[in-house]
């Protein structure tokens, strides 16, 4: 079975075999969404060492699944990563998605599936996006300001939620000769507590996991923590939970036949 | 720093100068022998610009600096620059009134006054009849309602977000490589705007310059983005009972055709005053006018000036 996830910045693509990853590739989306959902079903592919006629079922997921031609079926990403998530931590009652475009908050049940979502609005502040232009004010790669964030003692404040405006304050502060760390320490405490604030508008149900590319830092971890005052469970591969959901799916779709 | 010498604000029969460079009507004008014995100054913080402005009698001298990185440390230069200009001494201003972005403390100010009221009576002092005022600032947007006299009655800003304003142009001009003074005539070029999909700034700038590489002309684009950027700033000064007349004014009041997106939407023609950044420290220099004239002799409250810092408290 196959997943793809096609998203505003990344395209995802997962081989799973009996509810077991088999393999994953991840590319950058591009331009062109059909383009980034072959390349990355090929590679997926090669690296399972199966070729496409293996496939019983592919659902696709994500703002491109449209373009996904060789998709059997569709489902949105929201109830694609519950039922990811709750495969491999049947705990969680509660997911915060951290994409590039939006973040998005949604409860599920024992079986994973989506009892209640809600999505940000489409603004760079509220989404992974901020950590990327901060990151590139401070000339720093996006992986690396995760680590750098947490030898932080003092976390700057700052005083807005916008994506731009964080910026003009990351500049002045700079000037200001305000260490590197204690900016990237406040700017992921800004993002947390916008995340936080999202969350808590559907209601928190323990355990929490957090997903998507804004997982991956643990700098945001760190925060969402502190934010919460409770653990996050972090999948190994957040990224690809919902092409993994999306894939657990296909299987589902397969054996109802 | 540029800066500029504003036309008399005198009524025609008591002055030399021609009508055409009047900004005032007669009706309005506060002039009378008294106040041609007093200097009064102005100066208006704002986010990405600092405005000093000079008044005596109906005479106005004014210079626009930037703020400066640092935030607000080249206050005291720009209000300076404005004493040079006028030929005058720190000593020889009668009162001084600051105003501006966010919570300022200027050492150098008799008093501060919320930037809503220096911008209520600064267009009031211009245009009498204005009833509405739209600010388009570097970092915000406020929509002011204003009486007969000046005074404001209701108000409504949007500072937490970019879009809409003269940031958000700012970004755009950055992201299509062009400078932001030519936004106006590249959008005005356009027969077809462009439809912008994306409202948060940063999603914007992507979108049209991935549109530009794929070779959708620029002018379409520039013209959707003042769409967008009206719309924006509407969407906020609806909250308020629109009234006319209306008047815009901040640097964004000198994008002309953002002027005219907005008078269009409005559905009503709009006033800008000659200096669109004007207002807000005309409006102060003149409230400080007013709070002299007012006070019994020998009780006007002063702050002991000096030329230190400006700095702000959260």
């Amino acid at each position: 079975m196959a997943g793809v996830d096609i998203g505003a910045d990344s395209s995802k693509a997962v081989i799973v075999a009996n509810g077991k990853l088999l393999s994953r590739h991840i590319i950058p989306s591009g331009g062109n969404y059909k383009l980034a959902a072959d390349l990355a079903l090929d590679a997926a592919l090669q690296k399972a060492e199966l070729s496409r006629g293996a496939l019983a079922g592919i659902v696709a997921t994500g703002g491109g699944a449209g373009n996904v031609t060789c998709a059997n079926r569709t489902s949105s990403d929201i109830v694609c990563q519950g039922r990811g998530v709750s495969r491999l931590h049947p705990s969680v009652r509660t997911i915060i998605d951290v994409g590039d475009l939006s973040s998005k908050v949604s409860r599920i049940d024992q079986s994973g599936k989506t009892s209640a979502f809600l999505l940000s609005g489409k603004c760079a502040g509220g989404s992974a996006r901020i950590l990327q232009v901060i990151a590139r004010v401070l000339q720093l790669k996006i992986e690396d300001i995760g680590p750098l964030s947490l030898t932080s003692q003092n976390p700057v404040q700052f005083n807005t939620q916008c994506a731009v405006f964080a910026e003009t304050e990351a500049v002045s502060r700079i000037a200001e000769g305000l260490p590197k760390e204690d900016l990237l320490a406040g700017i992921h405490l800004a993002l947390a507590a916008q995340l936080y604030t999202l969350a808590e508008r559907i209601g928190i149900e323990q355990d929490c996991a957090l997903i998507g590319g804004g997982a991956k830092d643990i700098g945001l971890v760190k925060a969402m923590q502190e934010t919460a005052g409770h653990e996050f469970i972090v999948p190994l591969e957040p990224q690809i939970m919902a092409a993994y959901g999306a894939a657990i799916i296909a299987g589902e779709v397969v054996a109802k036949k | 720093m540029t800066e500029s010498k504003v036309s008399c604000l005198q009524s025609e029969a008591s002055c030399p100068q021609s009508e055409a460079s009047c900004l005032q009507s007669e009706a309005s004008c506060l002039q009378n022998e008294a106040s041609f014995a007093h200097y009064f100054a102005g100066i208006d913080i704002g986010s990405t610009m600092t405005k000093a402005a000079i008044i005596h009698g109906g005479i106005v001298w004014s210079v626009i600096g930037p703020t400066g990185p640092e935030q607000r440390k080249l206050a005291g230069k720009v209000m300076q620059e404005a004493l040079k200009k006028a030929g005058l001494s720190f000593e020889e201003i009668s009162y001084l009134v600051a105003t501006g972005y966010g919570r300022i403390n200027v050492p150098f100010a008799d008093k501060q006054i919320t930037e809503i009221s220096c911008h209520a009576r600064g267009v009031n002092s211009i245009f009498p009849q204005a009833r509405t005022i739209i600010d388009i600032g570097g970092q915000d947007v406020k929509g002011i309602r204003i009486d007969a006299k000046g005074k404001p009655v209701d108000f409504v800003m949007n500072d937490k977000c970019a879009a809409g304003t003269g940031r958000f142009l700012e970004v755009i001009a950055g992201a299509l490589g062009i400078e932001l003074d030519d936004l106006s005539k590249t959008a005005a070029a356009s027969k077809k705007p462009a439809r912008i999909s994306s409202l948060c700034t940063v999603f914007a700038a992507q979108e049209v310059a991935s549109r530009l590489s794929e070779g959708a002309p620029l002018s379409d684009l520039v013209a959707g983005i003042h769409q967008s950027v009206a719309e924006r700033i509407l969407r906020t000064v609806s909250r308020l009972s629109v009234e006319k007349e209306i008047v815009i004014t901040g640097g964004g009041a000198k994008n002309g055709h953002l002027v005219k997106m907005l008078a269009e939407r409005l559905g009503a023609a709009v006033l800008v005053p000659q200096e669109p950044l004007l207002t807000g420290a005309i409006g102060a220099a003149m409230l400080g006018k007013d709070r002299f004239h007012a006070a019994p002799a020998g009780q006007l409250q002063k702050r002991p000036r000096n030329w230190g810092e400006v700095t702000f408290f959260n």
